[in-house]
């Protein structure tokens, strides 16, 4: 009875779907195509939906088993003077919630940091001219020159920094630049113990965490991500052409990879993932996981001789999603961990994968598999059509004799 | 069947016992982080010869190396943790640094790390911070603490110089503000005159070049003491062992405890505020008697001072700042030949005092001048030589402007976790790998529904995980890292998935060309997983996310040169018995 159940459950996983690439298979690239198309409409508003980490600006979480008027701490803190603030509660398992807040990068911040390195810029060289002009005075008009232009930035910092010193009142440099780093720290200092008597006032929380980043970070982030995603690229082509020294197939696989790619950051922006260092991580190792049911595929069907390739292709699509389903179950895992927890690590990798995954299936079966079919069909002459079966038949070989115990256990229940 | 006997007379398995053995000893030194190089060790190995015990045998020495590193890091740590934990996990809070230029020179770098970690440190009671670089242009300050106060604090430290104070015979010389930062610099070695080996010129103001020449006026071959950041309102409890320990190192300095004992008190010596030492080994002479000048007065101490010596400090209301024996031990510089008033202490970081070259006649006649230079011998010969003379200068440069990091840093970025929600993330982290690891066992035994696939690939990915979390727990595990690791684990069942599906095909192919086949397409896979992500670590500095880079990495590269061979055996192995 069980046997029986098991082997219907096992019938219907392997044998029962026919194979999607007998007739006219071309007509399967549509849906990835129209998934591309869709996602080129929200990939915009995935690129804009950036994390603190691309944009810079600060990010608060809050653990609270009160509840909170979201509405009421964003009016608070633009009255506070924040830029675009943006506050989100996310419940949590046991009833307690995690509150986000972001916060834009401050232009203030912004152009201190400019200032701060302007100063150091110019320090050494005014500095170098008080120092001649101690036994050479023909050097005065070129201090003056340097000295004014080093206290227009020290008065602008000063200014920001709110305190009411002046540069031109400082006779020792060494004592204007020490009251520069001052005024650096206190400009700092003061806009994150603002946030936090900001929340304090209007929130009661167990624990808050946050994650500063400064414009300069950021924009270290960004153009290292950019030399990442441009190495990761070259890289991987060099790989895929290396392997299959034939241009459509790598060109077949690329493409797979590059789609999958696309509909992961499509489904990024239709869903409202963050983009973030950690889903950019996320994206990066989709580019592996989508050429490996890429490469799988186009191995079998290019490199095999058994069956037809329509046959081949099918048989390596069992494999492959068998292989996305596993890796699935582990992000699926994932992802409702984050739901519990609302780590946005988690929350972040756990939807950029299953996206990805997900969007890999139509990418590698639909598109690569097509482009790859339609080569191999073109170069061995052959119509799909002299190989095809009714729908439903059998897909694999007659079962073989026993080769070895290794096989036989295999098949003992077919 | 083989026996046990019959194994261990085969010696393939001896080497790879012995080299498990030699392992077994790096991961007890160095921690878990050794196992990476053994991959490809082993991995070579078993693809070398085929052997299917030493191929089950590897994979099973990795899980024994990990799970004995967990227990290493539990001794090592007095019961703390098995493993070690990110601020992610255990909290804190983390400071990363941009250096607004680059630095390439590695040896800058460490100068760099090594002055903050120094400066850090003096600031006391923020317990252990961890200083690493990222890259060529970013830092990383890591403490345990996420108290914005103590943040604040460690900024503005970050930020600031040092406080730069030249000391000759008790009476300040130079001070910081006296020298024109512009104007210091290294000599070129052409314009260096005599036997130098290296120089440092500057200039000093006006007010400076007066008080100095005053100072020091007929003070010829007397150390120049220079300090950074020396402590204030200070006294200063030293071992006699402490005291002495560098002259035992130095050959060519030989003086008696005594002669020690004076030189120090003698650098310790300043006319507006000493620092009086006292010697531990006598503490209970003194006791009695010392009291703290102010509330904030610091007692300076080795941090291997006895705690009683430690709580007695504290209780009379010192404030303690704990040193390493190293920092602890004043260096010294005696010549019997030279003039009595050029010996001194020429080196003790625990006060801050970083150099004392000696003053020349020329600059003692009580004449101000605007420039000086300092210059001094190298060791060594040949490039040797060049390279520690540009050492020595560059120490100067460093110390007479400040300590200054030698460039520009940009703060204005931290991320803070405090304790009770890092353990909320561990807590479920680890459940929710343990979920995953039931889910994806639940997947495949629904799949494949034989037992005698579905306990390998549990086996193999309980394995894996336990081997990753020993090599990322080595470093520090955080959320990224420990996502990597729940998705190796999906990676590795998917690869044992091609590997199993080959083997079910049911045709003629004799078994090891399907296996041989299914290994093509897994390393294939492995190999592009790791070339896509590869270019985090060219361009490092992710730090927020090289961890995930790296346990997916290293999983792969488990994966393809140590389980999956182990997994196909294993799968063998069942079918046989």
């Amino acid at each position: 009875m069980v046997n029986k159940l098991e082997r219907k459950i096992k019938t219907a996983y392997y044998m029962e779907i026919p194979n999607i690439y007998e007739g006219n298979y071309k007509l399967l690239i549509a849906l990835p195509l129209a998934l591309i198309v869709l996602s080129l409409f929200f990939i915009p508003k995935m690129l804009d939906n950036k994390g603190v980490d691309f944009r810079g600006g600060v990010f608060v979480t809050l653990r609270t088993n009160e509840s909170i008027d979201t509405n009421m701490l964003k009016e608070k803190l633009i009255e506070a003077g924040f830029k675009e603030p943006t506050v989100t509660s996310k419940d949590m398992a046991g009833g307690s919630k995690s509150i986000e807040i972001e916060i834009a990068q401050d232009d203030r911040l912004a152009r201190a940091e400019v200032l701060k390195v302007d100063f150091f810029d110019k320090l050494d060289q005014a500095s170098l001219l008080e120092s001649e002009l101690l036994t050479n005075r023909s050097t005065q008009a070129e201090y003056n020159k340097a000295r004014t232009e080093l206290n227009a930035i020290a008065d602008e910092t000063f200014q920001i920094a709110g305190s009411n010193q002046r540069a031109d009142t400082f006779t020792n440099l060494n004592v204007l630049r020490k009251s520069i780093s001052e005024s650096y720290v206190k400009i700092n200092s003061d806009y994150q113990a603002k946030i936090s008597a900001t929340i304090d006032k209007y929130v009661k929380y167990d624990n808050l965490s946050s994650d500063v980043v400064s414009a300069n970070l950021s924009q270290k982030f960004i153009s290292t991500a950019v030399w990442i995603v441009i190495a990761s690229g070259i890289l991987t082509s060099i790989v895929v052409f290396a392997l299959f020294r034939s241009f459509v197939p790598s060109v077949a696989v690329l493409i797979g990879a590059v789609a999958d790619i696309t509909i992961a950051m499509g489904a990024m922006g239709l869903f409202g993932v963050k983009f973030t260092l950690a889903s950019f991580a996320a994206l990066l190792m989709l580019i592996g996981f989508s050429l490996d049911t890429d490469i799988l595929l186009t191995m079998r069907v290019m490199k095999r001789k058994e069956g037809t390739p329509m046959q081949r292709a099918f048989e390596a699509m069992k494999t492959g999603t068998t292989m996305s389903i596993a890796a699935l179950v582990a992000f699926v895992t994932l992802f409702i961990l984050a739901l519990f927890t609302q780590i946005p690590t988690y929350t972040e990798i756990s939807s950029v994968a299953i996206a990805g995954l997900v969007g890999d299936m139509f990418a590698t079966w639909c598109l690569n598999a097509v482009i790859i079919l339609w080569f191999v069909e073109k170069k061995e002459g052959v119509s799909h059509t002299h190989h095809s079966h009714p729908h439903g038949t059998h897909i694999a070989a007659a079962p073989a004799p026993k080769t070895s115990n290794l096989t036989s256990i295999f098949n003992k229940r077919d | 069947m083989t026996s046990i006997q019959e194994l261990l007379k085969d010696t393939k398995v001896l080497a790879v016992l012995a080299l498990a053995i030699i392992e077994l000893a790096l991961v007890w030194f160095y921690g878990g982080a050794m196992l990476i190089p053994m991959i490809p060790v082993f991995g070579i190995l078993t693809w070398l010869w085929k052997d299917k015990h030493i191929t089950i045998l590897a994979l099973f020495i990795f899980v024994f190396i990990a799970l004995s590193s967990f227990g290493f890091t539990y001794i090592k740590t007095g019961g703390e943790k098995f493993f070690y934990a990110g601020i992610d996990f255990s909290g804190g809070t983390r400071i990363p640094v941009l250096l607004d230029t680059p630095v390439t020179d590695p040896t800058i770098m460490d100068e760099m790390i090594q002055t903050i970690k120094q400066r850090a440190s003096s600031f006391g009671g923020l317990g252990e911070i961890r200083v690493r670089a990222i890259g060529n242009s970013e830092i990383h300050v890591e403490l345990p603490n996420s108290d914005p106060a103590k943040i604040a604090e460690v900024q503005s430290l970050l930020a600031q110089q040092g406080v730069f104070l030249a000391v000759v015979d008790g009476k300040v010389a130079l001070s910081g503000d006296d020298l024109f930062p512009g104007t210091i610099g290294k000599i070129p070695s052409q314009y260096l005159n005599g036997n130098a080996d290296w120089g440092v010129a500057f200039s000093v103001t006006q007010s400076g070049a007066s008080s100095f020449a005053q100072i020091v006026n007929g003070k010829a071959n007397y150390p120049l003491l220079m300090f950074i950041d020396r402590p204030t309102d200070s006294i200063l409890l030293i071992s006699k062992k402490d005291l002495t320990a560098s002259t035992l190192a130095q050959r060519d300095v030989v003086i008696t405890d005594d002669e020690a004992l004076s030189l120090a008190k003698k650098s310790l010596e300043l006319d507006t505020d000493p620092i009086e030492l006292y010697l531990t080994d006598d503490f209970d002479s003194y006791k009695d008697t010392l009291v703290p000048k102010t509330n904030k007065t610091k007692a300076i101490i080795s941090s291997n001072t006895s705690s009683e010596i430690k709580s007695a400090l504290r209780s009379k209301g010192f404030t303690i700042i704990e040193k390493t024996d190293d920092d602890m031990s004043p260096k010294y510089s005696v010549s019997r030949s030279g003039p009595a008033a050029s010996n001194s202490v020429n080196e003790w970081p625990a006060i801050g005092l970083l150099s004392a070259p000696r003053l020349v006649a020329e600059v003692t006649n009580g004449i101000p001048n605007y420039g000086y230079t300092i210059t001094g011998p190298a060791e060594g010969t040949g490039t040797q030589r060049t390279i520690n003379a540009d050492m020595n200068a560059r120490k100067i440069d460093s110390i007479l402007k400040g300590g200054a990091l030698p460039v520009q840093i940009s703060l204005g970025s931290t991320t803070t976790i405090p304790p009770s929600l890092g353990s909320d993330f561990l807590r479920a982290s680890v459940i929710g790998a343990a979920f995953a690891l039931f889910a994806i066992s639940l997947f495949v035994a629904l799949r494949y529904r034989t037992p005698k696939v579905i306990i390998p690939i549990i086996l193999i990915s309980v394995s894996e995980m336990i081997i990753l979390v020993a090599i990322m727990g080595s470093f520090a595990i955080d959320l990224a890292s420990m996502a990597g690791i729940i998705a190796s684990i999906g990676v590795s069942v998917d690869a044992q998935v091609v590997v199993t599906d080959e083997l079910r095909k049911k045709d003629q192919i004799d078994p090891e060309k399907k296996l041989e086949k299914a290994f093509s397409i897994v390393m294939t896979n492995a190999l592009v997983a790791i070339v896509a992500m590869i270019p985090l670590f060219l361009f490092s500095g992710l730090v927020e996310i090289i961890g995930f880079a790296s346990s997916h990495i290293l999983g792969s590269l488990l994966g393809v040169l140590i389980s999956r061979p182990a997994y196909g055996a294993i799968v063998e192995w069942f079918f046989e018995h």
